[in-house]
């Protein structure tokens, strides 16, 4: 975990109210799939906890969603050359075992994005099979990332392309088959929620990356946690942000 | 390079700058950053006799040059803190033990197992986020005479500081009651009591609804507030609200403060605090000043 002065390489629109933006750091930084970043935005207080999508030595890449007025203003005058604080890498990251063989990525909205970090990582000697949904056509971004696996599904809401549904119908319709010795998901609480009680009961494991607005991203000011089912509270930001879906409370 | 140190109730700070409780954590996480033994102390997360949960999520929001919080005093509890926390903590830099509480004899109870184990207490009887304890000790002056009474009673051998209110009719009034309670020093602001709406879903952003509001945008009315406390108590004051700077650490300074806290600005830098502590030895320096303590009170009000 550090503090650095990066400059912004590329700050693009990737999709519907989507932009991919690329710093170079001082020097290579490993970040493991599921880590995020935060990032500061001048006049704005609190930086912003965004997800690592791509990590290339010292090069990375984040993609976000245009939802505030920060991320726009990150849109808008970040150019190539800005320099950018950013705080890196964070969190847990997701954690696939050398026998877990056979990868599943469920994902949904922006929650797609740190997923593709794991299937970066994890193409290269585990099968994966990624189930991704989007609104629809106009949000559908980074195919050929997606698509480096076994095997891609995409789900749009409308039907526009793809599967017509969510990534957890399309998921579920071949869990059987492709039997995962392990799921990794992220996106909005109520698709969590639906994987959760559609793998209730099949004994495969399945991590959660799950958001929260935070204050300090590093783990000091408690203000990210999440309730866990033992009834303690865990640290989105520090403790997470990946957790076993059973572990937690959605 | 000037002298930085500060004498805060006997007690030597190498230098007035202090993390506010509650955006630090005990110091661990920091300390993966940059070595907090640069810190003139660290004021700690407000802790309980036993764990509390805190409040549900969300628990922050932001507004235009301020943040909101409501954490609601999510902490391990003393015993926890004196097990794990403090052993690491102790001998990097000052600790100042924040306590909360929601009875007298939780306030109580806290100072007693630590009087003697930390170099300062800081009774948080001002937090906005807890229904019960916190604020509704801070509001009124006998309230506050009274349970700084009590605490006091309970630590003799460590110096109290009493962190006040915002949100009350009267801050010279609430500081004097501190003082004729037994506070060997004063801390404020805490943060105000503020809203932010969710306009789209027509409720507040925060779960707790309303939230402690802090950040920049709140330094000019901590000034003041800083500034009529440390003019009616002869007890020293640390001042804190909205510093981003070495130069928002002076005004406080000239204000009347002996020490600074830092809050919000560790979220939006996280070495707000470092960079500050650099600030004042620069600002000293370009201004001929030798001590930084000879800053405090030196503001001349307009005739």
């Amino acid at each position: 975990m550090r503090e650095i002065r990066a400059t912004v390489l590329e700050n693009k629109r990737i999709a519907d109210e989507v932009y991919s933006l690329t710093f170079a750091a001082e020097e290579e930084i490993v970040v493991r799939p599921g880590q995020f970043c935060m990032i500061g935005v001048g006049g704005f207080p609190l930086r912003r906890p965004i997800a690592v999508c791509k990590a290339e030595g010292e090069r990375i890449t984040v993609c976000y969603r245009l939802k505030g007025g920060g991320t726009r203003a990150l849109a808008r005058e970040y150019k190539t050359g800005e320099k950018l604080s950013v705080l890196l890498p964070l969190g847990n990251g997701f954690y696939v075992k050398e026998s877990e063989k056979k990868v599943a990525v469920v994902g949904g909205g922006v929650g797609i994005f740190p997923l593709i970090a794991a299937i970066r990582a994890y193409s290269k000697h585990k099968q994966v099979y990624a189930y991704m949904g989007f609104r629809g056509r106009a949000a559908v971004c980074m195919e050929y990332e997606m698509a480096r696996g076994e095997k891609l599904v995409i789900a749009t809401d409308d039907g526009s392309v793809g599967f017509h549904g969510t990534s957890v119908q399309a998921f579920m319709q071949d869990v059987d088959e492709i039997k995962p010795d392990v799921v990794l998901a992220c996106g909005p609480t109520p698709m969590l929620r639906a994987l959760k009680s559609a793998m209730h009961g099949r004994n495969i494991p399945v991590y959660v990356s799950l958001e929260e607005r935070m204050g300090c991203g590093i783990g000091a000011c408690l203000v990210c946690v999440c309730e866990k089912t033992d009834g303690a509270h865990a640290r989105v930001c520090k403790d997470g942000p990946v957790f076993e879906i059973n572990d937690v409370v959605l | 390079m000037a002298d930085l140190s500060v004498n805060l109730c006997g007690v030597t700070l190498k230098n007035p700058v202090i993390p506010a409780s509650g955006t630090f954590g005990f110091g661990r996480e920091f300390d993966e950053i940059y070595d907090i033994s640069c810190l003139g102390g660290v004021a700690t997360k407000g802790i309980a006799l036993t764990p509390w949960g805190g409040n549900p999520v969300p628990r922050i929001a932001e507004s235009s040059g301020v943040i909101l919080n409501a954490v609601g005093l999510q902490n391990p509890g003393v015993e926890k803190f004196i097990a794990e926390d403090l052993p690491w903590l102790k001998g990097k830099t000052r600790v100042i033990a924040n306590v909360v509480g929601r009875t007298m004899e939780d306030y109580e109870g806290v100072c007693e197992r630590l009087n003697g184990l930390v170099d300062f207490l800081e009774l948080n009887i001002s937090c906005p986020n807890v229904r019960c304890g916190g604020m509704a000790f801070g509001i009124r002056p006998e309230n506050i005479e009274e349970i700084t009474a009590r605490a006091k009673a309970k630590c003799p051998s460590t110096p109290l500081i009493v962190k006040l209110s915002p949100n009350v009719e009267s801050i010279p009034r609430n500081a004097q009651a501190a003082e004729r309670g037994g506070a060997d020093a004063l801390s404020l602001v805490n943060t105000f009591t503020g809203l932010a709406i969710d306009i789209e879903r027509r409720r507040p952003i925060l779960a707790n609804n309303t939230g402690g509001v802090s950040g920049a945008g709140i330094k000019p009315i901590a000034v003041r507030m800083v500034y009529e406390a440390a003019h009616a108590v002869s007890i020293p004051v640390i001042g804190m609200g909205g510093i981003t700077c070495a130069e928002d650490a002076v005004e406080f300074l000239m204000a009347g403060a002996v020490a600074v806290q830092v809050g919000t600005q560790n979220f939006t830098d996280t070495r707000a605090c470092p960079k500050i502590i650099a600030g004042l030895n620069e600002w000293c320096d370009a201004h001929k000043v030798a001590r930084v303590a000879d800053l405090t009170d030196t503001l001349q009000f307009n005739g």
